[in-house]
């Protein structure tokens, strides 16, 4: 067993070497580390086509769930606040950070003035109240959670807003930074109402023009925007290509301009095409294992008793955890192109950075093999672990499987499809599988829901009052430096804790045409083409 | 022949309807919540519960089946879940795509697998038979993805001829159009040009050894008469036969190359459905596709009596 399990670090060792220690530097495309943006000038007109991993949602901000829903938005609906290069949040539509009261029960922010929406109409307080006000409130709205805290929206003016909140909630800036800070046109919302999905209309630098269900979202320059002559392509064309060979293949022939969320085969692939070049940029997000410590009768129920090796003995998951190797990981299965991680907040973080990849415990299968024997359980211990049905899932699986089988564990891989795994996770019919986020700018959309007690999406069933009170600080606390402190608390309860094992984090890769000058890729992942178009 | 096809008629009919309910009850007997699919990461208990109000997944299945029933006899097949649109909006866009994409296919595996089954059985024992029985093996064996990637990157990156993906219909731009298509077509249509060829060739040989053939020979009708008058003819039923079956293929086929070549046909819109467990636009397309199926079964029978005369429908003595 010993032998097989050298023998398949070795031949992982070998393919590494081979696939995945190079540069991401080529002469093709002319990258190195990471990079967002390409500022060379650009000649006014043309149609960018962006190819997207799949179909977005609703093109409603209030209702959208999805992330390419939201590369969309990008080219269509500004929010009151955005964010910069280096993750910091900076105002989009408002004019300043907003300014909270003492005690955080208030908070109040300006609007730009002569802002017009793309059905011409002014963006003003109302506007922006009216807009808040139903995120909050529309039935199935995917921003109510998020704007639960929120008492009360008034206009103190014709461009201010002033917000009420039931508790100190400062992750708000970082929520007006998505979805939830996005203001729609109230002549549209009630001309249209629940139908505004196919009507959208925002301030931003591409309006809304057509449709077509599962093959494009054709958007057009818009001269209301208010920084139109800064605008240069006059369309942008959104189609969802799922597949990564076939979003390679197209930008290849030219079909397509821009290819969104390449995973590290394709990116490499890419490096060799001379008409090509890439961008990246960290993400926010996470991707990891997930146990179930406690989740018998589903999602947002009370936790109990989980009647396996796994959820009874702390020692058993650490012991799970020694017997991994991130790094290895991140060599065989993504090519060395993502980055391994051991907490829920990136490293990044411009509000309080994570743990750094170099700081994540390291493989060590003697003390694995020290801690299942003091736990007592009979091995190897039998797991079943769901993966995902894309093949980057099931080599992740493989090479987990086959690291865990050396510590003591016998690990069964279980291929299962999105929607299915959604309700039986949910439901608590499971042992562990791959779980993923991804990822949002305040730590605290990457921890609340998952790790506090009885969380939207805490499928593992954990509860843990200490994380709970540090959530609830975490939320609270105003000041930069001892929230930070907070969520470096929060980390090391939830690696302690281990309801879920964090093993990397993916890197947004985005590969253009090297005709294409101006796509900024941020840290949120989103393909942003407002300064886009074809290099002079 | 008129009360044939009336008979014929209705009991499609009730097919349709059978079918309608064993596609609602399927789609729902599918693992995966479509609540959860629709709500994706943002899935609060609040959001969850306001999405199954929404489309009425709280009813018993009963209701919910007549409901759609209701709706589908007015031409309403509901409304995308997940992203707004009316299913009939996307299907009345997907269907020409899917028909273009059949109907091309169908014509490359006619043209192509009736003349490669016809000289390789005229050609018997000769260079042209070992290589049309080549191409046949050829055809059926390659997988379609595979066959796909390799066209793209040969004739839409190294030789631009064609266009690797996407879709313009033939009205607005029938070049483009057909830069677009000629692709999937081949890739859809050669494994069918495949069986047609085997079907042919098989059928021309049975004619050919026939008795009516030997006949034609002695009363000295020219070559040409006899193959294309005689024994094509008589073998073209089972060819028409097959071309029918493998019609249905043709459009599970669709699901495959429409995927590759990014058309959005009824193949893109079928999948893009099951994985978000939306099941309006589901129902909408299986529906359709069933009425499809009977359709081509019923106008394969009607195809009997135009080519073989001596095929009496309706039990005619």
């Amino acid at each position: 067993m010993r032998r097989k399990a050298v023998a398949l670090t070795a031949v992982a060792l070998v393919m590494s070497l081979t696939a995945g220690c190079g540069s991401l530097q080529s002469s093709a495309t002319e990258v190195g580390g990471e990079r967002m943006t390409d500022d060379r000038p650009v000649r006014d007109g043309g149609t960018l086509t962006v190819a997207l991993n799949a179909d977005p949602d609703k093109l409603d901000p209030t209702l959208a769930q999805t992330l390419v829903g939201r590369t969309v938005f990008a080219g269509m609906c500004e929010k009151l606040y955005d964010i910069d290069e280096h993750g910091a949040v900076i105002p989009q539509l408002a004019t300043a950070l907003p300014k909270t009261s003492k005690g955080g029960r208030t908070v109040t922010f300006g609007l730009r003035k002569g802002l017009r929406f793309s059905d011409g109409t002014r963006l003003d307080a109302d506007a922006a109240v009216t807009s808040l006000l139903r995120h909050r409130d529309l039935a199935g709205s995917a921003r109510a959670t998020e704007l639960a805290p929120l008492a009360g929206a008034k206009a103190t003016g014709p461009y201010t807003v002033e917000l009420t909140l039931k508790q100190a909630y400062v992750p708000l800036t970082a929520v007006l930074a998505d979805r939830s800070g996005m203001v729609m046109s109230p002549v549209a919302l009630k001309k249209y109402g629940k139908n505004f999905t196919n009507h959208p209309s925002c301030v931003g630098p591409f309006k809304y023009v057509e449709r077509v269900g599962g093959d494009r979202i054709v958007l057009a320059k818009d001269s209301n925007y208010y920084a139109a002559d800064q605008v240069h392509l006059d369309k942008v064309i959104y189609k969802p290509i799922p597949d990564g060979n076939v979003r390679l293949a197209n930008l290849r022939s030219g079909d397509i301009q821009v290819g969104d969320q390449m995973t590290p085969v394709d990116v490499r692939s890419a490096l060799t095409e001379p008409g090509l070049q890439l961008f990246n940029s960290p993400s926010l997000g996470y991707q990891g294992i997930g146990f179930n410590v406690g989740n018998v009768k589903g999602l947002g129920e009370k936790p109990g008793r989980v009647d396996t090796p796994l959820a009874r003995e702390p020692r058993v998951r650490e012991a799970f955890e020694l017997a991994i190797d991130r790094d290895l990981i991140n060599k065989v299965v993504f090519q060395g192109m993502y980055e391994p991680a051991c907490g829920p907040v990136s490293p990044e973080s411009a509000i309080a950075p994570g743990v750094k990849a170099s700081q994540c415990p390291q493989r060590d299968v003697a003390t694995a093999k020290k801690l299942l024997r003091e736990a007592g359980v009979k091995t190897p211990v039998s797991i079943e672990l769901k993966v995902s049905t894309t093949p980057e899932s099931s080599r992740l699986g493989q090479v987990v499987q086959a690291m865990a089988k050396e510590a003591g564990f016998a690990v069964t891989l279980r291929p299962t499809e999105y929607a299915t795994m959604l309700e039986e996770t949910d439901s608590g019919h499971y042992d562990a599988f791959t779980s993923g986020w991804s990822g949002r700018l305040d730590p605290d959309g990457n921890i609340a829901s998952f790790l506090q007690t009885r969380g939207a999406m805490n499928a593992y069933g954990l509860s843990d009052p200490a994380i709970d009170r540090l959530v609830e600080r975490g939320r609270a606390e105003a000041d930069p430096d001892e929230r930070a402190k907070i969520y470096d608390e929060l980390t090391r309860h939830a690696q302690k804790r281990r309801g879920l094992i964090y093993l990397y984090r993916q890197k947004n890769y985005i590969v253009t045409g090297k005709d294409v000058a101006g796509v900024r890729v941020y840290g949120d992942g989103l393909v942003r083409v407002t300064a886009a178009g074809y290099a002079r | 022949m008129t009360s044939y096809l009336l008979t014929r008629v209705r009991q499609s009919l009730i097919t349709l309807v059978l079918v309608s309910m064993v596609v609602f009850a399927g789609i729902r007997a599918l693992p995966g919540d479509p609540a959860l699919a629709l709500a994706g990461e943002e899935r609060s208990p609040e959001a969850l519960a306001a999405i199954r109000e929404s489309y009425g997944l709280n009813d018993n299945i009963v209701v919910q089946y007549g409901r759609f029933i209701g709706h589908a006899i007015t031409g309403d097949l509901g409304t995308s879940s997940r992203t707004g649109l009316p299913v009939s909006d996307a299907i009345t866009a997907a269907l020409p795509i899917t028909l273009e994409l059949a109907t091309l296919s169908l014509l490359l595996a006619v043209v192509v697998g009736i003349g490669a089954g016809i000289v390789a059985a005229v050609r018997r024992g000769r260079p042209e038979e070992w290589l049309a029985n080549a191409l046949a093996l050829l055809g059926l064996s390659v997988p379609t993805f595979w066959l796909g990637m390799v066209l793209v990157l040969g004739f839409a990156i190294a030789v631009p001829v064609f266009s690797a993906s996407g879709y313009v219909p033939f009205g607005t731009d029938p070049l483009d159009n057909l830069r677009r298509m000629v692709l999937p077509a081949i890739v859809l249509g050669s494994g069918l040009a495949a069986v047609v060829m085997r079907q042919t060739r098989a059928a021309m040989l049975d004619s050919l050894s026939a008795d009516y053939v030997r006949t034609a020979r002695a009363k000295g009708l020219s070559r040409r008469e006899i193959i294309g008058g005689h024994a094509l003819r008589n073998s073209l039923v089972t060819v028409v036969t097959v071309l029918g079956l493998q019609l249905g293929h043709l459009i599970s086929g669709a699901v495959v190359t429409e995927q590759i070549f990014v058309l959005p046909g009824f193949g893109k819109l079928t999948i893009d459905a099951v994985f978000t467990r939306d099941y309006a636009t589901l129902q909408g397309v299986v529906l359709c596709t069933s009425a499809a199926y009977i359709l081509i079964n019923l106008l394969v029978d009607v195809a009997y009596s135009v080519i073989d005369p001596r095929i009496r429908l309706g039990g005619a003595r």
